[in-house]
């Protein structure tokens, strides 16, 4: 584990060529990140400079990153924190295979074909039944097998965490059985059920009064200094931080999609209580040398 | 409308019926009170997923609920006559659709011609309008920062359709590429400098005949100001669709897009705006920061009994404008 308890972990926008500052950012930096072989040596390079893990959306992408990490040996203690559902993927796959059963279809075959017996028939009860509780099941069982099939046993897979845009869409129509069923779901598996949101203070009011416990549960979320994607403001952020039982926020964004100077960004996190650790994007060698220096001198 | 909290239903759950609802649910003068969808699969998990919210298949069946207010976010060739049938059938007299308004100017203008006769607040998705950078576009166009507009150019872009073998059996959306994506740049165009007309127009076919993946066009618009506009879901590196224009003015040029807002003055002079310098703050943020802002703006109309723009009338010159595009291009007679 990184400094003061902190966990390092690698962000793998670039990896995806996402820049949150603006696209043409990310044109402008080329391919070279969405390479694999490259985006897994950046991973190797962070590692050797303080970073303990990596957080990644599942992705086709990412998954051979992993590959290539087991294969180099490189994921010996690795810390993975997986996102699902890709769901950038996802829509537009929708978009390309003809809506959503065409998505479906696709991703029935592939649970078929990965040979993950109880993830089929559980969603074949789903299905059946229109049951949604078996198809979420039926969904994190393909997603984990995938993880750990591709990264191997010398990596521990820490949390699976749901993913923005569904744990957003969840949280707004006020889906509660659906936080309960997925923590209930993970913790039965020995994974610690996580939240990637860009509505902290909402997410963890409505976590409290739906009385899952927050000192199980993980939670990534945009912390900044100057406030960005930090929703509704920057004070309710903190606030709802600071009332937290315990560290349980891996804090995204830190540098305000590059907005910020790492120094400034660490400084801000180093002053915030409850952050149980930080993911940050790197595209470049130099660039993930020096990021995951920085923070683990200033984390420390 | 009812006194503690405004009705509404959305009718269509697909991607865009879901952020909606998602939205609309979190408004604190708003009640989600039905779902409209047509597929029998997605009904029976839906009717699984919510405790309060009722599940029909007919827009008919919304009579029942008294409604302030329909969201009409269904595909786009349906939009004409589920519209119609929610103001015929009385569903609500507040309608937003989803964009564009419909499938072509006859059906946009029938509709406009149905809120002339019956009223209500009616609102189009051109959610750009609600983006940060764009707003404060408009305000500095509108202050004269960069003088008199000379000449613009526009793009569209996404990556759906990138990287998509040619030559194998897919087919891009019937629905083309002008109404799906290239609308929004017409729409601002629309707001930034005034109503404009067709001079030529190119629209190609990359996945067999008759789909419209990619169009060129110039406009003049009513000033004289002249106008390019670039549109293709098949362009490298725009994992998310992106809107952008050059405008050109007698005292500087701006450049715009979804992300950043640039000005360039002939003083020498040079201004660059994030969204993080905007104050793209929203009380929930579900896809786009403008989503919620477009809902907000729709729900204060309905409460207070305003009107919005871009209404139905502003919505209808964009579908007049793609019909004059594809009539140029030679694609309809």
């Amino acid at each position: 584990m990184g400094s003061q308890g902190k966990v390092l972990l690698v962000g793998d926008n670039p990896f995806h060529g996402i820049s949150h500052l603006s696209q043409e950012r990310s044109r402008v930096r080329g391919d070279t990140p969405t390479n694999p072989e490259y985006a897994a040596r950046l991973i190797g390079l962070s590692v050797e400079n303080g970073a303990d893990g990596f957080m990644f959306s599942v992705s086709g992408t990412t998954l051979s990153i992993l590959d290539i990490l087991r294969k180099n040996g490189d994921n010996d203690g690795l810390r993975l924190y997986a996102i699902v559902p890709y769901a950038y993927e996802y829509v537009r796959l929708a978009g390309t295979l003809g809506g959503v059963p065409g998505l479906a279809k696709k991703l029935v075959r592939e649970i078929v074909f990965s040979g993950n017996f109880r993830a089929v028939a559980s969603g074949l009860n789903g299905v059946v039944r229109s049951d949604l509780a078996s198809l979420v099941k039926t969904y994190l069982l393909y997603e984990v097998s995938r993880v750990k099939r591709s990264a191997g046993g010398k990596a521990k897979l820490e949390s699976v965490l749901l993913h923005q845009l569904i744990t957003d869409l969840c949280l707004g129509l006020g889906l509660d059985w659906i936080f309960k069923l997925y923590t209930e779901f993970l913790l039965k598996k020995g994974i610690t059920p996580g939240f990637n949101t860009g509505n902290f203070a909402l997410l963890v009011k409505k976590l409290k009064k739906w009385d899952i416990d927050l000192e199980k549960v993980a939670i990534a979320a945009p912390f900044n200094k100057v406030g960005f994607q930090m929703v509704p403001s920057k004070e309710e952020c903190e606030k709802a931080l600071a009332d937290l039982p315990k560290p349980n926020v891996l804090a995204i964004s830190i540098l305000a999609a590059g907005y910020l100077k790492p120094q400034e960004a660490v400084d801000y996190i180093a002053g915030l209580p409850n952050i149980k650790g930080v993911a940050v994007g790197v595209s470049k060698e130099k660039h993930a040398v020096e990021t995951f220096k920085l923070l683990k001198e200033r984390l420390s | 409308m009812s006194a503690e909290k405004l009705k509404v239903a959305v009718v269509g759950f697909g991607k865009m019926g879901m952020l909606h609802a998602g939205i609309l649910s979190v408004l604190p003068r708003v009640q989600l009170v039905a779902v409209c969808e047509k597929s029998g699969l997605v009904r029976r998990f839906l009717k699984n997923l919510f405790k309060d919210v009722s599940v029909v298949d007919d827009v008919g069946e919304l009579k029942d609920f008294g409604l302030d207010a329909v969201y009409v976010t269904t595909p786009i060739a349906s939009h004409f006559a589920i519209v119609k049938d929610v103001y015929d059938l009385g569903v609500a007299s507040n309608v937003f659709v989803e964009k564009p308004l419909a499938s072509n100017y006859d059906e946009a203008e029938e509709l406009c011609g149905l809120t002339r006769r019956l009223g209500g607040v009616n609102m189009v998705g051109y959610m750009r309008r609600f983006s940060v950078t764009f707003k404060k576009a408009k305000e500095l166009l509108n202050h004269g920062v960069i003088g008199e507009p000379a000449s613009f150019s526009a793009y569209a872009y996404s990556s759906d359709f990138f990287g998509i073998d040619k030559n194998s059996k897919f087919h891009t959306p019937k629905v083309g590429v002008l109404r799906d994506l290239g609308c929004h740049a017409i729409d601002l165009a629309l707001w930034f400098f005034g109503d404009f007309k067709v001079k030529n127009a190119k629209i190609d076919s990359l996945f067999g005949e008759g789909s419209e993946d990619s169009a060129f066009f110039e406009v003049e618009t009513d000033d004289g100001v002249g106008g390019k506009f670039d549109v293709s879901w098949c362009v490298d590196g725009y994992r998310m669709p992106e809107v952008g224009f050059t405008v050109e003015g007698s005292r500087g040029v701006m450049r715009v897009n979804d992300d950043t807002l640039e000005l360039s003055l002939n003083s020498g002079e040079k201004f660059r705006w994030f969204r993080h310098d905007l104050k793209d703050d929203v009380g929930f943020w579900l896809g786009a920061p403008e989503y919620y802002r477009e809902d907000e703006f729709f729900v204060d109309a309905v409460m207070r009994g305003g009107s919005v723009e871009p209404c139905f009338e502003a919505a209808a010159k964009v579908d007049r404008l793609i019909d004059e595009v594809l009539v140029k291009a030679g694609l309809v007679g």
